[in-house]
């Protein structure tokens, strides 16, 4: 049985932030008391100078041109990546040749260092695709395991039924497969916004692609504006939430359907 | 004439059929009875094709299609009890689905999930699911397992008006009353009494 989801009170609600908060504040006050320098905010700006920043960045369509071009980025990674990683589980879980020729491919892409990707795809394409094909590659080793062992999972005894009830391949993809699936492709998909998320920001930052939010954090660093870096990472966070928070709506029908999958 | 003729079998080391014969007219209503265990189910998928047996042959099904009652359920969770019957009917009618829901006493429940229904329930639902899908013959394994007495009288009553040949396996009273035959077995291996 699903447990019973309780609407949180307000302090409930706050008081974490607010603890965070606090010892954030305790922590830059520390630092600029004891670290050589009294007043800098290098090592770590008050959250009164990173909001100052953030407010500064948020009326100005440069921003939005920015945060747009790489969501816009990011979107293209992760549908790309759940695509691929979606075809793929099916063809290595439908032929066990093509599974033997793609796992090995498949886990090398995960076990790869992130840099070194971002490296040899800016060699091979323009600075600008990187973000989106990082995020895709990043994305779909994650879809595809999720995806594969949920495939792998289905119940065999309905399986067995679909065959002796002469359903067609269609019949058991919808009744049997697709619902199998429903936990492992939430769980894929809550991971990879995330993923793809860390990974396309990672590559703008060491691509520079214009606009974007990477090449944003990159050159707050060449010039130490240590606020304007923390602003735009909290942009990153809360855009990261809620792109999650949006498509756990979208999904939230698809989560309901029949409810006892 | 459904003729088995020295059928063997055995799930790796366990031998379930060893050189086994039976022959009996396909119509009517044939009831299998015999201990758990002892290969009624097997003898069931070897007949609906789902097992092929190591030696021996199955004659008289020959183009003809099955339909079979599992021993569980295999209910799909994320489907209604309509869904069940549309999903295996020809064409999704409500209409028809609720004449075999009216067939096992399950009218009414249209729009429950298997997860609400009683035991007795889930396993009339199996057999609708199952006599919707229809076939030249039906092979039910326990269809009235946790069904009372009474009401299974009633739907086999009215399985039996359905025309269709049955093989079941069953150990009730009321059912082996209403069959035209009764083939009793033991093993394994299975052998006839």
């Amino acid at each position: 049985m699903e447990p019973v989801k309780q609407k949180k009170s307000i302090p409930a609600l706050l008081l974490p932030s607010a603890f965070w908060l606090g010892a954030w504040q305790l922590g830059a006050y520390w630092v600029d008391r004891h670290v050589d320098g009294h007043g800098n905010e290098l090592l770590l700006p008050y959250p009164a100078s990173v909001l100052s920043a953030l407010l500064e960045l948020l009326p100005t369509p440069a921003f939005w041109a920015t945060v747009g071009t790489t969501l816009l980025r990011v979107a293209v990674g992760l549908a790309a990546g759940l695509l691929l990683g979606t075809v793929l589980a099916g063809v290595t879980c439908a032929w066990t040749w093509w599974d033997r020729l793609l796992s090995p491919a498949i886990r090398t892409v995960r076990a790869t260092p992130v840099a070194s990707f971002i490296l040899l795809v800016l060699l091979w394409t323009g600075r600008n695709t990187v973000p989106a094909v990082i995020s895709a590659l990043m994305v779909l080793p994650v879809v595809w395991e999720n995806l594969s062992r949920g495939i792998r999972s289905a119940d065999p005894k309905l399986l067995e039924l679909a065959r002796a009830y002469r359903f067609p391949r269609w019949k058991t993809l919808g009744l049997i497969y697709l619902p199998s699936l429903r936990p492992y492709f939430l769980s894929a998909l809550t991971t990879s916004v995330g993923l793809a998320w860390k990974s396309g920001v990672a590559a703008e930052a060491i691509c520079w692609p214009r606009p974007g939010v990477g090449t944003q954090i990159y050159n707050t660093k060449l010039y130490l504006e240590i606020p304007e870096l923390f602003a735009w990472t909290a942009t990153v966070v809360a855009l990261s939430l809620f792109l999650e928070w949006l498509l756990n709506l979208a999904l939230s029908r698809w989560k309901g359907g029949g409810g006892h999958a | 004439m459904l003729k088995l003729e020295g059928l063997s079998f055995s799930y790796g080391e366990r031998l379930v059929l060893q050189d086994f014969s039976l022959t009996l007219p396909l119509e009517g209503i044939a009831v299998l009875r015999g201990p758990s265990g002892c290969g009624k189910t097997t003898l069931l998928r070897l007949l609906a094709g789902l097992e092929h047996p190591q030696k021996g042959r199955i004659t008289g099904l020959e183009g003809q299609t099955c339909a079979i009652l599992f021993q569980e359920d295999r209910l799909l969770p994320w489907r209604t009890v309509e869904q069940h019957l549309t999903d295996v009917l020809p064409r999704p009618h409500r209409e028809e689905a609720r004449t075999w829901l009216e067939l096992v006493e399950l009218a009414g429940e249209e729009t429950v999930y298997p997860s609400a229904l009683s035991g007795g329930m889930g396993r009339r639902l199996a057999l609708a699911r199952c006599l919707a899908l229809g076939g030249d013959f039906l092979l039910l394994d326990e269809p009235f397992a946790g069904v009372d007495p009474a009401r299974a009288q009633r739907i086999l009553a009215r399985i039996r008006a359905l025309g269709t040949p049955v093989l079941l396996t069953s150990h009730q009273a009321p059912v082996l009353d209403l069959a035209d035959r009764v083939i009793s077995l033991e093993g394994p291996p299975l052998r006839q009494l």
